[in-house]
């Protein structure tokens, strides 16, 4: 798709100024609109973890006799087409996209991300060259082709797997449950998440590795891995946490994409994008089947980056 | 420095063939053949057999691939499998060139309506208008295609008759507007924020202190000094950008029925189409290759702050 | 700060040029590139004066017919294995023998066919047929045309399927011959074919484009040959700019009376159909499911323009005959007596296709309303399951139903007969979406359980449902059903000369094929159509036949 990306202005070297973090934290809080979209966020990712306690009815009971039925007491906001609660579903798609963007975000950006981008950054010569231009030849695949192409066909082997592996061990429910699912999609969300983050974190390694602080550890004694990991990156975290937070809203709208062209997560399992891509075309005959979905989403998107912004400014206050 | 232009050109074939090599084996060893799609439930092992040798499907992976390649350095991209006796670069080409006529009309109107907004915004920081800008432009943003596009034909196409349904007619054809709009308006939100940005780290500089100390008038000021200052930036990432019009819009060009190449990429996907999955991955990864390294190249010849090893 | 504003100048006229000389370049190569479609820059088109490119249309153009099509994968008549490129190729070209609407085997090029034993057939050559360049059609066109369509190099997907009873056909095929002795010239007007044994529906098959004539000297002019086919149907192509429309134009010089619509053009970027319809950008189209409520409203203005007839297709839920727990017969059944297919269909589907009892779809000869299916009943269902050798829902252990797609074809109906399953039977039967590809190689491999898909005639035959779908030894037999009673009948039936004792014989199998359930027989495809007032002749042809000749537009 041909959609602009945007990295978030590298930090400068921030001076250990008394508690920066509570300094920053002020200044988030005088952010409302920034607040409100967290309590959002929060209110929906634990709504979704907490579906199966949470959502008034399972995602899959349907009722052909009450089906497509606008909202009412009973369903507030109505059935679809097999009579089942939408906001049951609503909740049940929020834990997929919680699920989802939760994992591939920690793998692919903060796990991968980091350590490969700290690497690169902190040792640079042949390791950074190597590591970046591994980075390279991902960012030169055309990556949601490739993403299509592995969710699509991996999956039906990776439950062929899990079948192979529940019957072996006599366990039910990991098939019926849609881990593997989960794991196919943010597999191949998190193997192209990760390069942006590297990138962005081994920018800051190479601009902190000359400051005054690190130098002076590194006089001391301290060993690489001290000097990244207690020195270097708690001074990068601000760009890290803003990219973090961007990143949790792309990954949801990937899930949402994937799940809307059919490869993501399979019915039954919900998703917004499934619901969206069921309901298509209903916007003259039946228009809340495709409203409430597309007006989630929407917000969940929209929440994440006035979040983004705001955590930008509260942590990144050089780059205004 | 020209050692440094000479190693990365030297990685240009290599991160080429790791794509492509990938690719190509994602292709032969996934799950799922062209031969066994156009038999659908015909299945027949014989004839099979038979169309898999007379395509040279039944080679090794290696064979294979190093024909491909031979094919790839003599300008030969391959016959699709699926439309018959078609050279690839004679499909492929036409629906790139439909895709970037649309990529660059989004970007127009990204760029168009993004930069005035942004600059607005700046300039007016802090107060109401900042913020209904810089949140009505995210509002846009948040928009995925596929609710954007329902929309927009609901009302323009269905309720106003203006333009047509669907269907394509090239740049000058009324047809290329809503998908156009449904490209083009997230991207507002980019740009106007981009401009913003860079708008206000323009202000902060001495040399508009130095104009306003001249006396200029401030609407001078604002749209010749700091505008002409600001845009480059927005300037460099459009540039970037649109060096991704290669991969097209599918979800856009499914919805509007347009015959670009985002859609043929992922019909051939599933259809299995190897020469044409191919051809689009190579151009995707060269495009992206040296559009990259130009812009790193530039950035070291005028900055000498970084340094290349 | 100057630099690096200098830096950004660079950076950005680096930007620009790279992409100037990309746009430049692409636009060149694409220019040569569409050079075998006629036509110069995307607009207008000087060899089209009827264009109407720019903005909405206004109404149709006197004589021409616009519907939205399909890009065809190829033009050449002996790869065509799909609908979309058949759709054209029928009307471009044409062979021996034709149907009618009634799905009736009609002369076509053979002006007659005579065979005494089913096995040696002579064709009788209408005078004066003519390729589309005036080229006279005679029985060597035929003999070049089977025998390409036979050649390896070919490497046609059909040719086994419909020419490969023609005696020598395989052994052309496997390369071990270089003609096909079974295509004889007898004359210039007169064409023999032998086959393997007396097969009745044999002359349906040479109705498949597999079997069309094709001019010589044309495919021999280059691999572009398809571009500018020179063909025998009553339309030419007269202009094909893949994605964006196909235009068919009248053959005045058509053997059997010239067609009377001017022209066809086929939109072929898609877009929603039904939309373009009301906005008059076409004249004919398909509704869906979701719009079907407004078009059966007899309120609406659209309601008059409806037209429906049923299509020779049936989709089901097969089962591995061979894999539990679908090895027990009363299993299957019981999963067949659980479903409520009646209620799926009027709430799901809004009666949008008609609910199946047994294999063969109405319209298709043999078809008999008579079949006794195994109509919903929850407490048989349970009793049966009780009855089996597994026992219980319990006993079943896993069960698997797998479903191809990508977003294809109405999945809600799948979730729906699950949720039956459970409620009836008390069995949790999982599903899994596999993309079509991936789904077709497995079910090849026989490693689903049970899988859902479709059925659709590929000539108006019970022997294309039954011998094919259910004879144990069938390379389309997915079920693995294995029943030699029916193995019997449905041999015996592919000899009896006799076409009333034949439909008979298959009425019999289908009967004991329904019983034995190794299918869930779910439903029968109904085409609903939208066709402009002014459009005259239009009929739901069940098939893909030549179709467009007897159209008219009358305004």
């Amino acid at each position: 798709m041909a959609s602009t990306t945007f990295e978030a202005a590298p930090a400068a070297v921030r001076h250990r100024a008394r508690s920066p973090w509570r300094e920053a934290l002020r200044r988030f809080l005088r952010k409302r609109a920034a607040v409100a979209c967290l309590v959002f966020l929060l209110i929906v990712y634990f709504a979704g973890l907490l579906a199966p306690w949470v959502a008034p009815y399972d995602f899959r009971a349907q009722d052909l006799d009450n089906a497509g039925q606008g909202p009412s007491l009973s369903h507030p906001l109505g059935t679809d087409r097999l009579g089942r609660d939408i906001f049951s579903r609503i909740i049940w798609g929020a834990r997929t996209a919680a699920i989802v963007s939760i994992a591939a975000v920690v793998t692919g950006s903060l796990v991968l991300g980091m350590v490969l981008g700290s690497l690169a950054g902190y040792f640079g010569r042949w390791v950074d060259t190597i590591i970046m231009r591994i980075g390279d030849i991902f960012l030169a695949f055309p990556g949601l082709l490739l993403v299509i192409f592995i969710a699509a066909t991996l999956k039906p082997r990776a439950l062929a797997l899990a079948v192979a592996v529940e019957d072996s061990l006599g366990v039910r429910g990991i098939v019926a449950s849609g881990l593997v699912d989960y794991f196919v999609v943010f597999g191949a969300l998190a193997l192209f998440g990760w390069v942006g983050m590297a990138r962005l974190v081994r920018g800051q390694m190479l601009a902190l590795k000359e400051a005054q602080f690190v130098e002076a550890a590194r006089a001391l004694g301290a060993g690489p891995g001290r000097i990244v990991f207690r020195h270097m990156l708690p001074n990068a975290m601000g760009p890290i946490i803003v990219i973090v937070s961007m990143a949790m809203g792309g990954t949801v709208t990937s899930e949402v994409v994937l799940s809307w062209l059919g490869i993501g997560i399979q019915p039954p399992n919900p998703s917004w994008g499934t619901m969206l891509w069921e309901n298509q075309g209903m916007l003259r005959s039946n228009p809340h089947l495709l409203l409430v979905p597309a007006a989630v989403v929407a917000s969940v998107i929209f929440a994440f980056n006035i979040l983004g912004d705001g955590l930008n400014d509260a942590l990144n206050p050089r780059a205004r | 420095m020209l050692a440094y232009i000479l190693r990365r050109l030297l990685w240009v074939p290599v991160v080429l063939l790791v794509v492509t090599f990938v690719t190509f084996g994602l292709g032969v060893y996934g799950p799922g053949d062209p031969i066994t799609l156009r038999l659908g439930q015909h299945a027949n092992p014989e004839v099979a057999a038979r169309l898999r040798h007379e395509l040279g499907l039944d080679q090794p992976f290696v064979v294979q691939y190093r024909e491909y390649l031979s094919g790839v350095v003599h300008g030969d991209l391959g016959e699709s499998l699926v439309y018959r006796g078609r050279p690839v670069s004679a499909l492929i080409f036409p629906k790139i060139w439909v895709s970037m006529q649309l990529g660059l009309l989004a970007t127009a109107i990204a760029v168009g309506a993004g930069v005035p907004l942004g600059l607005m915004a700046a300039l007016r920081q802090g107060t109401w208008k900042d913020t209904s800008i810089v949140s009505g432009a995210l509002s846009l943003y948040i928009m995925p295609a596929f609710i954007l596009a329902p929309i927009l034909l609901y009302l323009f196409a269905f309720r106003l008759h203006w333009v047509p349904a669907a269907g394509w007619g090239g740049l000058v054809d009324k047809r290329i507007i809503l998908p156009a709009l449904v490209l083009g308006l997230p991207g507002i939100a980019g740009i106007t924020r981009l401009m913003r940005a860079s708008t206000l780290e323009v202000i902060g500089q001495d040399y508009v202190r130095t104009a306003r100390a001249k006396g200029l008038l401030p609407r001078r000021i604002n749209y010749v000094h700091i505008g002409r200052n600001a845009i480059l930036p927005v300037v460099t990432v459009v540039g970037l950008s649109l060096a991704t019009l290669v991969e097209g819009a599918f979800i856009t060009e499914t919805i509007f029925g347009i015959p670009g190449v985002g859609r043929l990429a992922v019909e051939s996907l599933f259809a299995r189409d190897y020469p044409v999955i191919m051809a689009l991955t190579l151009l995707v990864a060269a495009g992206y290759v040296f559009v990259n390294l130009a812009v790193d190249i530039a950035y070291g010849v005028l900055d000498p702050r970084i340094r290349y090893r | 700060m100057l630099r690096s504003r200098l830096a950004l100048i660079i950076v950005a006229l680096v930007g620009v040029l790279a992409l100037l000389f990309v746009v430049l370049a692409v636009g060149l190569v694409a220019g040569l590139g569409s050079k075998g479609s006629p036509g110069p820059a995307p607009g207008e088109t000087p060899s089209d004066p009827a264009a109407t490119g720019n903005g909405v249309p206004s109404g149709p153009s006197s004589g021409e017919l616009r519907i939205l099509g399909a890009d065809p994968p190829t033009m050449d008549p002996h790869l065509a294995g799909d609908v979309d490129s058949a759709t054209y190729i029928v009307e471009i070209f044409s062979g021996l023998v034709t149907l009618d609407r009634d799905l009736k085997v009609v002369p076509d090029i053979a002006e007659s066919w005579q065979t005494t034993d089913g096995v040696t057939w002579t064709f009788q050559l209408r005078p004066g047929v003519r390729f589309h360049n005036n080229k006279v059609v005679t029985a060597q066109d035929f003999k070049f045309s089977f025998e390409r369509a036979c050649d390896p190099r070919t490497a046609s997907t059909t040719a086994h399927t419909y020419l490969g009873d023609i005696v020598g056909c395989t052994d052309k095929l496997n390369g071990v011959a270089r003609e096909v002795r079974g295509v004889q010239v007898v004359d210039d007007a007169t064409l023999r074919l032998v086959i393997d044994a007396p097969k009745v529906y044999f002359i349906e098959k040479l109705t498949y484009p597999t079997a069309f004539v094709l001019d010589e000297a044309n495919v021999r002019s280059g691999s572009a040959w398809t571009l500018r086919p020179n063909g025998t149907g009553p339309f030419k192509l007269q202009e094909w700019r893949p994605g964006e429309r196909l235009i068919l134009q009248r053959n005045d010089a058509y053997y059997r009376g010239p067609a009377k619509l001017e022209r066809v053009r086929f939109i072929l970027s898609g877009g929603s159909s039904i939309t373009m319809y009301e906005n008059n950008e076409i004249d004919v189209s398909g509704v869906g499911l979701t719009d079907i409520d407004r078009a059966l409203d007899p309120a609406n203005p659209l309601n008059r323009e409806l037209i429906n007839a049923p299509e020779l297709s049936v989709g089901y839920i097969g089962f591995n005959t061979t894999k539990p727990p679908f090895d027990d017969l009363k299993v299957r059944q019981a999963f067949n007596y659980a479903v409520d297919k009646r209620k799926i269909v009027s709430v799901v589907l809004k009666d949008l296709v008609e609910p199946a009892a047994g294999i063969l779809p109405p319209g298709l000869p043999g078809y008999s309303k008579d079949i006794k299916g195994l109509e919903f009943d929850a407490a048989r269902a349970k009793q049966l399951l009780a009855e089996s050798k597994y026992g219980s829902a319990q006993g079943l252990g896993r069960v698997v139903i797998t479903i191809p797609g990508t977003g294809t074809a109405l999945p809600p109906t799948s979730e729906a007969i699950i949720q039956q399953w459970k409620d009836n039977l008390g069995v949790t039967v999982e599903i899994q979406q596999v993309e079509f590809a991936t789904f077709l190689q497995d079910l090849n491999r026989g490693i689903f359980q049970a899988f859902e898909i479709g059925w659709v005639a590929d000539y108006p035959d019970p022997q294309n449902f039954l011998d094919l779908l259910f004879h144990s030894g069938s390379l389309e037999n997915r079920s693995y059903f294995s029943d030699p009673e029916v193995d019997r009948i449905l041999d015996q039936a592919r000899v009896e000369k006799n076409e009333t004792a034949r439909l008979a014989l298959y009425r019999q199998a289908e009967q004991l094929i329904v019983d034995k359930a190794p299918w869930l027989p779910l439903w029968h495809g109904r085409g609903y159509i939208l066709v402009k007032p002014y459009v005259r002749g239009w009929y739901i042809a069940p098939l893909v036949v030549p179709f467009f000749k007897d159209i008219s537009i009358e305004k």
